[in-house]
């Protein structure tokens, strides 16, 4: 089954990490793109993504992995 | 001793002559034995004027500068041999005038009988008959015979030109005044009219002796105000005649907010007037505001509820109660079944302020989730979070009037001159004195090129490239030292400026490195970035180009961070200045239509502004942000979003992939929508609430600079109810109480929970006419110029703007890229605008491209050409256009069976999910048909508008008992 959500999901999570990478401290990028996502993105949304990080979350660039990761912490 | 002057106290309905001076030093005349005190530079006339006693006159009006040519206006003055014309002679201290005397009387009487003599007699039959300066003049000066006669030559035969939809033209009644051609160079810039000829034989003439309609007019209507005789009138006033009664409203169309006096017979509107005490506009309008409000009362107005099970019915045309409640079952129904969470509602930019705060407090507190979303998710959202990221409030910093002030404007991304005219009037005016103009735009939008405009630069960037382009031109600044050092230590935080420093003087964002990204020649980007950095003030004005791209917010981040080195803010002349599209962007943002934050931009995930919200609302708040229009319409597809809540926005044709979104919509169960018309959302809705146009409603808008605007009732609603009773009739529908009786009491409400609202109301909007906020204790009549002292969030924060290239790039498949905007005539998704003659001006929407391109593809002018993207495929007809960059197409979407969003992609910013309208890759080929989606659709709309005419036959049957 199509999963709609979950694909504009971490196009949008990789996004953000892309856009978010040039402070050059991964860790305080990672913060910040943690923090985007607590801020702006509905719970069913960080319900998924955290999932999907799960589940292995293959698709997701590293360093939105490790965002989501604290996201979810 | 009397004394007069008082400029707050200027009567916005009397014509004082000459404009006002703006000079601080006060001088004393006496005219007419009264002493009279005005600022130096005050014209007799005008000094005269404040103290009422008026001079006749009839070239002279006072959004013009004098001009002297009718001479009417003579007066003496006291050691000065002559009689010098009051409109032309400033008023000096010690002078002493005498406006009325024998001698002034006959010249005055003579002058007249000779205008007189070559006019027509028929003042009874006119239609300025009631409301003609002539005529006043006449009755004034005591004219009583012209022996003259009429069978010299005269011009009483003159042909009369009706070309334009909106007014006439009739120059046997013209005096030959230059009013017209003063108004529409001086206050419109177009420069259209000229007067031809000398002496007898002048006249007055648009274009090369063209008609209006085949001239450079852009039918703003300034002239028409301008001119002081039946010759230049309204075609509605010409057919229904001199209205009797006015009342003060705000346009609904565009971001300039133009205040206007709806002129009224009855509870018809006759024409709209540009209100001289508009504090955005200052009486001028444009096209759409001033003659474009017959949709308003247009055949396809609905005009009552309709509901239907599924959208392959007919409507039901039912009452207000029963379309109520089967929405509030249907609505509570989705929510048992599929959970709190799984409906929404999206509030509208074109509503008022307490109507979109309505919609928001129904989702928040009757739906129980935060689900609304605005339109402006799909045109400003990277304004909202670059500017309060950056400076600390979502907001453009300036008034409009601020631009009199800059020496050098940037415009970026933004066609002032078609999206926002009035202000593009401004603009040029102060361009027209000397300012410095850059133009960032891939295309050639009419202001580089427009008359008495020098512009300085036109730095044509590719699509997708503005990232890169901010960046180079800070670079420049920084690496050329051209930086406000003072401004960055005092006001900027240093640490963030630190690291945006390294960040940015790094190489590889000079202009010579980016060069081959943004396609601007490195020294032409760095003579702008000079200009920009070395004017005293510069400021910047931006609109969609900037905002919709998939780094919109950086974007915006970036133009803050210019505007921070230079230390171009805080005051007037500088800023950083987002053009909103719609008349009430701003205002569905401050009223809290964003799923993360509450009225007044406050985050729903503090405690502490919840607990107020919730003490006030009497409910428990959900303390996560719900979902976006694309995160609804993905959930919709997905089938965990069921319901939604629609007011008076257009999303099936205004929102991004089309496809998408029209399959997103038909996966739902519930979908309310309230508008005026049956629009393309609407057809696939399962409850339709009739929507009130702006004339049938009280409430505010806020316009662009922050301004709140007063907009007036001038009808009764159509459908019974104005959009804010609707919509508190559904919320106790659905069980949530709310009482109000007057949109006061909402904003009532506002002021309480929105901090910067504070002192808002309806009271202290009717003594200031308007009010820009921030207002509260702080700032009690409101915030002209943000940022003066201290930013909200203290001090300027430089962010880091990588450029990052958009995924949607040419190719071999789709060698072009597409781009989106707007034209003068038409608003947004046409819906208004088409049910207008302003269809005369743009009947369908074309695609623009480069004649290179369009020869390499064997197109012609006027060929049909299918636009085809990785998200769809749509057919247009083709215009040839040297404005565009070879390998750029253009398009506008405001008809919905040109399809222009089957093509957009569903890319968009990072940080807001706003929509990357202006870059598509797309192909271009010669078609002989339309495409399969155009097709669809025909059929599509045809299917629903049988069912719209099922229900209206339907309700006849009922009402004639067949
Ligand atoms: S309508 Fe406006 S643009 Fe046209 S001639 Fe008159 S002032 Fe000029
Ligand atoms: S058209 Fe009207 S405003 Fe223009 S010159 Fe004639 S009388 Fe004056
Ligand atoms: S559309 Fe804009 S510029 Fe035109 S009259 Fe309305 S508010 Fe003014
Ligand atoms: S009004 Fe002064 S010369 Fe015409």
């Amino acid at each position: 089954m199509a999963n709609h959500q979950l694909t504009s999901l971490i196009r949008m999570a990789n996004q953000i990490a892309a856009n978010n990478t040039h402070i050059g401290d991964e860790t305080a990028e990672a913060e910040m793109i943690a923090n985007h996502l607590t801020k702006f993105w509905a719970r069913s949304m960080k319900q998924q993504i955290a999932e999907y990080l799960n589940q292995g979350g293959d698709e997701l660039s590293p360093i939105a992995r490790k965002a989501i990761g604290i996201m979810s912490r | 001793m009397l004394q007069y002057f008082n400029p707050k106290q200027q009567d916005f309905d009397k014509d004082y002559g000459t404009p006002a001076s703006v000079s601080e030093n006060l001088i004393t005349l006496e005219i007419d034995g009264v002493s009279i005190t005005v600022p130096e530079g005050t014209s007799v006339l005008r000094a005269a004027a404040e103290a009422d006693i008026n001079i006749p006159k009839l070239c002279a009006s006072d959004n013009l500068e004098a001009f002297g040519s009718c001479r009417i206006c003579a007066v003496e003055i006291e050691g000065r041999r002559g009689t010098p014309a009051s409109c032309t002679t400033p008023a000096e201290a010690g002078m002493k005038v005498t406006t009325q005397n024998k001698r002034l009387g006959k010249l005055r009487r003579n002058i007249m009988e000779l205008y007189i003599s070559d006019h027509p007699l028929d003042c009874l039959t006119c239609p300025a008959n009631g409301n003609c300066e002539l005529q006043d003049v006449a009755g004034e000066v005591g004219l009583r015979e012209v022996r003259y006669g009429f069978s010299g030559e005269n011009h009483l035969q003159a042909e009369k030109d009706h070309s334009n939809p909106y007014f006439s033209f009739d120059p046997s009644k013209c005096i030959v005044c230059s009013r017209c051609v003063r108004a529409c160079s001086e206050v419109q810039g177009t420069f259209a009219l000229t007067i031809d000829g000398r002496g007898f034989d002048s006249k007055v003439s648009p274009g090369q002796n063209q008609d209006f309609l085949d001239s450079e007019c852009v039918s703003c209507g300034a002239c028409v105000q301008a001119c002081p005789t039946s010759t230049l009138m309204e075609k509605s006033v010409i057919e229904i005649g001199q209205p009797e009664h006015s009342v003060v409203t705000t346009c609904a169309y565009c971001g300039v907010g133009c205040q206007f006096k709806a002129e009224m017979k009855g509870s018809e509107v006759i024409r709209m007037v540009p209100y001289k005490g508009g504090q955005a506009n200052h009486g001028h309008s444009c096209v759409k505001g001033r003659f474009a409000f017959g949709y308003a009362t247009h055949e396809d107005r609905i005009t009552k509820p309709m509901i239907r099970d599924s959208i392959d019915q007919p409507w039901q045309e039912v009452s207000w109660d029963e379309a109520l409640s089967f929405a509030a079952s249907k609505l509570r129904g989705i929510q048992d079944k599929y959970g709190r969470e799984s409906i929404g509602g999206i509030t509208s930019s074109r509503c008022t302020n307490e109507e979109t705060y309505l919609v928001q407090k129904l989702i928040r507190a009757a739906f129980g989730n935060n689900n609304t979303d605005t339109c402006a998710r799909v045109c400003h959202s990277p304004t909202g979070y670059g500017l309060k990221t950056t400076l600390g409030e979502s907001a453009g910093t300036q008034t409009f009037d601020s631009v009199m002030h800059a020496d050098a404007i940037m415009v970026i991304g933004a066609n002032p001159t078609d999206a926002h005219p009035v202000f593009g009037s401004l603009l040029k005016k102060r361009l027209r004195q000397g300012a410095k103009l850059i133009v960032a735009d891939p295309r050639r939008i009419d202001l580089v090129k427009s008359p008495h405009v020098e512009t300085n630069h036109h730095l044509t960037l590719r699509p997708g490239s503005n990232v890169a382009f901010i960046n180079a031109m800070a670079h420049v600044i920084m690496d050329e030292g051209l930086e406000d050092q003072a401004f960055i230590a005092e006001r900027c935080e240093t640490e963030a400026f630190n690291a945006w420093r390294n960040f940015i003087s790094e190489k590889r964002h000079s202009p010579e490195n980016t060069e081959s990204i943004t396609g601007i020649p490195a020294a032409e980007l760095r003579s702008a970035a000079r200009i920009y950095a070395n004017a005293k003030n510069a400021a910047i004005y931006y609109g969609l180009g900037v905002t919709e791209h998939s780094q919109g917010s950086s974007m915006v981040m970036g133009i803050a961070n210019l505007a921070l080195a230079t230390g171009n803010i805080g005051r007037e002349g500088v800023g950083v200045n987002p053009l909103r599209g719609q008349n009430n962007v701003q205002g569905s943002c401050d009223m809290g239509s964003f799923p993360h934050e509450l009225p007044g931009y406050q985050h729903v995930s503090d405690d502490i502004v919840r607990a107020r919200f919730e003490s006030a609302w009497g409910v428990t708040l959900d303390n996560e942000p719900g979902l976006r229009i694309p995160n609804m319409f993905d959930a919709a597809l997905d089938g965990t979003y069921k319901g939604m809540y629609c007011q008076g926005e257009d999303i099936a044709q205004s929102d991004p992939n089309t496809n998408h979104v029209q399959a997103a919509l038909r996966s739902l169960e519930c979908l309310v929508v309230q508008d005026i018309f049956l629009n393309e959302t609407a057809k696939f809705a399962h409850v339709f609430l009739p929507g009130s146009s702006f004339l049938e409603k009280d409430g505010t808008f806020t316009n662009a600079e922050r301004r709140i605007n007063r907009v007036r009732k001038v009808m009764p609603p159509l459908a019974g109810l104005q959009d804010w009773e609707a919509t508190q009739a559904l919320s106790n529908a659905l069980g949530y109480p709310m009482n109000y009786s007057h949109p006061s009491e909402i904003m009532d409400e506002i002021a309480q929970l929105a901090p910067t609202f504070s002192n808002v109301s309806y009271e202290r909007l009717d003594q200031l006419g308007s009010i820009q906020w921030p207002c509260n204790e702080l700032a009690p009549d409101g915030t002209p110029t943000m940022h003066e002292e201290s930013f909200p969030i203290g001090k300027g924060h430089f962010a880091i703007t990588e450029y990052v290239a958009t995924e949607e790039r040419s190719t071999r498949k789709y060698p072009l890229l597409l781009t989106t905007g707007r034209i003068l005539s038409q608003y947004n998704v046409g819906a208004q605008t088409r049910r207008t003659e302003n269809q005369i001006w743009h009947d369908d929407d074309v695609l623009e491209l480069h004649p290179q391109d369009a020869e390499d593809r064997g197109i012609n002018n006027g060929d049909w050409v299918g636009i085809a993207s990785r998200a769809g495929e749509t057919v247009m007809r083709a215009k040839l256009s040297g404005r565009m960059q070879p390998g750029v197409v253009y398009t506008t979407f405001h008809h919905p069976h040109s399809g222009a969003n089957v093509v957009t992609t569903d890319n968009s910013d990072w940080a807001t999910n706003c929509p990357e309208y202006k870059v598509t890759a797309v192909q271009a080929v010669k078609v002989t048909e339309p495409s399969d989606w155009q097709q669809r659709y025909r059929e599509f709309n045809q299917k629903q508008l049988g069912y719209l005419d099922k229900a209206r036959l339907n309700q006849e049957s009922v009402v004639t008992g067949k």
